[in-house]
């Protein structure tokens, strides 16, 4: 069986320094992976490498055993990988629902026509009332995006990213900036929203990361030292080094 | 919304409140020529429907896509130079006159296409500049490619050599109104219709944030050039239905004058909403035709009010009137009437007297050594006399100084009205 | 061969004048991401307010050299302080709205105080003879004078690039523009001064060109679009692009200008045939085409071009 996503010695360098140096990662299909590492250690670059928004250097990324080398985002996306942001990235100016209801365009087929209304979809209407309801901001439904509260947005961004129904879904740093009660939320609904997909998500919160990975891999200076369960990666003596180094260096 | 129809009267398909709108519209175009039925006041009306048609259409750009065009009366001229080639081609006699907008905003779409292939990659500042050269190489091309634009001349044909439709030859100035006032009640319809399709919508996201558009299967480029499509045929349109009106195209009507203008006029009227253009069309020309008669610095004054709008209001005419619906919302818009009493009105009123300081001064420096006789305000008296100039000067300093010292109440009014009550 | 000459001298003239205001325009824009509409208004009213100073109140042609100046760029400062950095919360293309609004404005102000016709703002007495003279073309010392002027301001230009801590700055800003706006309360102050020396930069050019090109309401947007072009052309926010497409687009308008070249001398060499009846031919504006006539599209065409082909422009490092 392919794999969700297979990076194949993946290589990024802008100018002289080299960024992502060699990744290997190999993430089975309905498996929830989480990326850790210290700051600087290209996490984000990784991101962008698999969704197109960057070219690579060197190396495969493939989706679902198709190779997504020269995709554009929108491409990468139509085949079924959706991701969300580090900084929150909606449509401020549109209304919640329409925020939600533009995601769901695509995957439902309406593409590029503008033969179809569509306040006249039923079907369109239905999801993303529905995926409000799942967000929890159906109270929330007509204001415009921009006047949500922080929480609010990311629960949005997240809305945004699963509404497309694609089965591999990418969170950068869902949590970053967020109160306790708040990351208990988020969490609960990543676990909610992402029941049966594969999920890939970068994340500093190590209790979000171990309550809600299979998975882990740990990144340091572009390259994973260590991949496996979580109790594994906690007791992996080179990711300890390189979380205390990191940690000695910053001081 | 489906769930507000099942209690409201339906009509075609549609709850009566969501078409009440369009009927108010249509039945106001259909009687308006009888209060305004000379003929230079349907010209007038007629003028406006076309500026109508073609602000909604740079609206789709500016408002719903977010791209600055500098060269947009393009596509408009373009369709009024390739119809009057149509009225006088020696089939035109064949072709019921209706029909040509129609021959206009096709030529419309097919230039945007070419043109809008290569320029609507970028959105912003590429946009904007790329439009600011296709602007300026048309305009020195009408001068160049006189076969076609006629020279400084332009081009002009009759009207009335068309097939008479159903026994219409549209030779008085009431059927061209009528036949401009369909087109343009049609185009509103079908642009007010695209902005509410998958690619419409879409434009509205690609405006917002364009790489997260991206990310959800678009490609901005795509629906950025759509857009620019669509917007090049109701502009083509446009041209097509001035062609019917003014049977004359020359450079002015495709220069980058033209170009500002139109920018200028969307963004007064309002970007954020619909509707917004359409005040703004009405507006431009009402104070182009009316006030440019009474006055040659109406420019002048155009021009404080656009920056002003652009500095103050960045939401235009549509965007004030619409600020008031909280209000309206919680029930206290009458406690803005005094409010709006004490400081705006003193304000409108200072303004006129600064106005007429400078009509004075204009006129002082401008006017014939022995001429110093004039007329402001249905008021005539001799620029000579010191009582003419105290009197506005007076009603400048005391209105402006009314209007500044009643502000804050203005404001603190303004924000007791907007906003609802803690225990709601 | 004297005509090329001529030619060289007329195009450096006009390519130094477009730098004049196209260096402002670039760091300007480098700096608060705006591309200023109005830039070229400031020109136009560096021409008027020269006129006024040296001839109506007649402080003389320097008086206007040195005073006009100043007043331009203390109003630059102004509008930036009072208007644009008002309008820059609402986005760029309110901002670029604003400035073309406010060249709208400012064109109606002129006309307001003087009228629509061009005035009478002429080269100075003691400028106004013949330097010198290549072939039968003699070289008036006003154009030698404006090409001293352009070069002595690049001097004093480059010297603060370069040499001054808020050149440095500056500098930092072209390539870093985040990195400046975390310089902290400086930034406001350093945004407002740019902007004021550049518009007194446009308002030196002014002085100078309005006698050579005439001092008229519609002389803004005349050559406003033509510094649009000068600095895409060039690659925004590079200064020695701009110098490079300001000096390529003053000698290309000033060359195609001179040479009358037609272009049924290319038909003809091809083999075609010239229609019997040239006037009622389809094709007579093809025939009867020339190369002065096409001169002023050609930098609109050379934008275009490089904007479809080459985003960065001929040195720029950040796309438009």
């Amino acid at each position: 069986m392919t794999s969700a996503l297979e990076l194949v010695n993946l290589r990024k360098s802008f100018g002289q320094t080299e960024i992502i140096r060699g990744v290997d990662l190999s993430i089975p299909k309905g498996e929830r992976h989480a990326i850790i590492g210290p700051n600087g250690a290209g996490k984000s670059t990784l991101f962008n490498l698999i969704t197109g928004r960057f070219p690579q250097t060197a190396g495969v990324v493939e989706l679902n055993g198709q190779d997504l080398a020269g995709k554009a985002p929108y491409e990468i996306n139509r085949l079924g990988l959706s991701r969300s942001f580090q900084i929150t990235n909606i449509f401020p100016m549109m209304t919640v629902f329409e925020n939600v209801r533009c995601s769901l365009l695509w995957s439902r087929g309406y593409k590029y026509s503008f033969w179809n209304l569509v306040a006249r979809s039923n079907d369109l209407t239905e999801a993303a009332d529905a995926i409000l309801e799942q967000i929890n901001l159906t109270a929330r439904r007509e204001l415009p995006a921009g006047v949500l509260s922080y929480a609010e947005q990311r629960a949005l961004e997240i809305g945004i990213t699963i509404a497309g129904g694609a089965n591999v879904i990418m969170l950068d740093e869902p949590t970053a900036g967020m109160s306790h009660s708040e990351t208990d939320y988020i969490v609960e609904l990543i676990r909610k929203v992402t029941e049966n997909k594969t999920l890939v998500m970068v994340e500093h919160d190590m209790g979000v990361v171990f309550g809600l990975a299979d998975r882990i891999s740990v990144l340091v200076y572009g390259e994973i030292i260590a991949t496996g369960a979580p109790e594994e990666v906690r007791a992996n003596p080179r990711v300890q080094e390189a979380y205390l180094g990191a940690a000695m260096e910053a001081h | 919304m489906s769930n507000a129809s099942t209690n409201s009267r339906i009509l075609f398909g549609q709850p009566v409140s969501v078409l009440l709108p369009w009927i108010i519209a249509a039945i106001i175009l259909l009687i308006l020529p009888v209060f305004l039925g000379s003929r230079s006041q349907l010209t007038i009306l007629s003028q406006m429907g076309i500026t109508i048609v073609f602000a909604l259409a740079y609206n789709m750009l500016l408002g719903q896509g977010g791209m600055l065009s500098f060269g947009h009366a393009v596509y408009m001229g373009l369709g009024s130079f390739m119809c009057l080639h149509v009225m006088n081609a020696t089939w035109f006699g064949a072709l019921p006159l209706p029909l040509l907008p129609l021959i206009g905003g096709f030529f419309g779409l097919i230039f945007a296409f070419i043109i809008g292939s290569f320029s609507t990659r970028k959105a912003g500042t590429v946009f904007a500049m790329i439009s600011l050269g296709i602007g300026e190489l048309f305009a020195a091309l009408v001068l160049i490619v006189t076969v076609f634009f006629g020279g400084e001349e332009g081009i002009s044909g009759y009207r009335d050599e068309g097939l008479p439709f159903f026994g219409i030859e549209f030779i008085s100035n009431l059927e061209v109104y009528y036949l401009i006032s369909i087109w343009m009640f049609v185009a509103v319809v079908l642009m007010y219709l695209f902005s509410r399709t998958p690619v419409g919508r879409m434009a509205n996201a690609v405006r917002d944030n364009p790489e997260r558009a991206e990310f959800l299967g678009y490609s901005a480029r795509w629906v950025r050039f759509a857009s620019f499509t669509v917007s090049g045929f109701f502009c083509g349109v446009a041209g097509g239905l001035s062609a019917i009106l003014f049977e004359i195209a020359t450079e002015t009507d495709l220069n980058v004058t033209a170009s500002g203008a139109i920018l200028l006029i969307t963004f007064l009227g309002g970007v954020g909403f619909f509707w917004g253009p359409i005040i703004g069309a009405i507006v431009f020309t009402l104070l182009a035709t009316v006030l440019g008669l009474q006055t040659h610095l109406w420019e002048l004054y155009l021009g404080v009010v656009f920056v002003g709008v652009v500095m103050f209001f960045p939401a235009g005419l549509s965007g004030i009137i619409m600020s008031h619906v909280p209000a309206l919302k919680t029930g206290k818009l009458g406690t803005l009437v005094m409010p709006y009493i004490t400081c705006v009105l003193p304000g409108v009123i200072g303004g006129l007297g600064i106005a007429a300081l400078v009509e004075m001064s204009f006129h002082v420096r401008s006017g014939a050594a022995d001429e110093h006789e004039m007329t402001l305000f249905w008021i005539d008296f001799s620029t000579h006399n010191v009582l003419p100039w105290v009197v506005p000067l007076v009603i400048a300093v005391v209105g402006v100084g009314l209007a500044v010292r009643n502000a804050p109440a203005f404001k603190a009014a303004w924000d007791n009205a907007s906003t609802l009550p803690e225990a709601a | 061969m004297d005509l090329f000459f001529v030619n060289i001298i007329d195009g450096l003239v006009f390519g130094l004048l477009l730098f004049m205001l196209s260096s402002g325009l670039t760091l300007i824009f480098s700096m608060m991401g705006v591309l200023n509409f109005a830039h070229a208004s400031f020109y136009m009213l560096g021409a008027y307010f020269a006129y006024q100073i040296s001839t109506v109140i007649g402080l003389g042609f320097i008086g206007g050299l040195i005073v006009a100046p100043i007043i331009v760029g203390v109003a630059g400062a102004a509008i930036e302080r009072y208007g644009l950095r008002r309008v820059h919360q609402y986005g760029h293309v309110p901002e670029l709205i604003f400035t073309f609004g406010l060249a709208l404005l400012v064109q109606e102000v002129v006309k307001f105080f003087w009228g629509q016709n061009q005035i009478a703002y002429f080269e100075p007495e003691w400028l106004n003879f013949a330097l010198f003279s290549i072939g039968q073309n003699t070289i008036e010392a006003y154009k030698v004078f404006m090409i001293l002027i352009s070069m002595l301001i690049f001097g004093g230009l480059l010297y603060i690039l370069t040499k001054t801590r808020i050149g440095m700055i500056i500098q930092a800003a072209l390539t870093y523009p985040k990195t400046v706006e975390a310089l902290g309360h400086n930034v406001p102050m350093v945004f407002m001064g740019v902007f004021g020396v550049g518009t007194a930069l446009a308002g030196v050019a002014g002085v100078i060109a309005g006698p050579a090109l005439g001092t008229f309401p519609g002389m803004a947007f005349t050559l406003g679009s033509i510094v649009f072009v000068t600095i895409v052309v060039g690659g925004l926010g590079s200064l020695r692009g701009a110098l490079a497409a300001s000096l390529l687009i003053g000698w290309i308008t000033t060359f195609a200008a001179a040479y009358n070249f037609e272009f049924r001398t290319i038909l003809l060499a091809f083999g075609l045939e010239e229609p019997a009846n040239i006037w009622d031919s389809g094709l007579r504006d093809l025939w009867t085409l020339t190369l002065p006539q096409i001169g002023p599209i050609l930098p609109y065409i050379l934008m275009v071009a490089i904007l479809v082909f080459r985003p960065h422009g001929l040195m720029g490092k950040r796309e438009v």
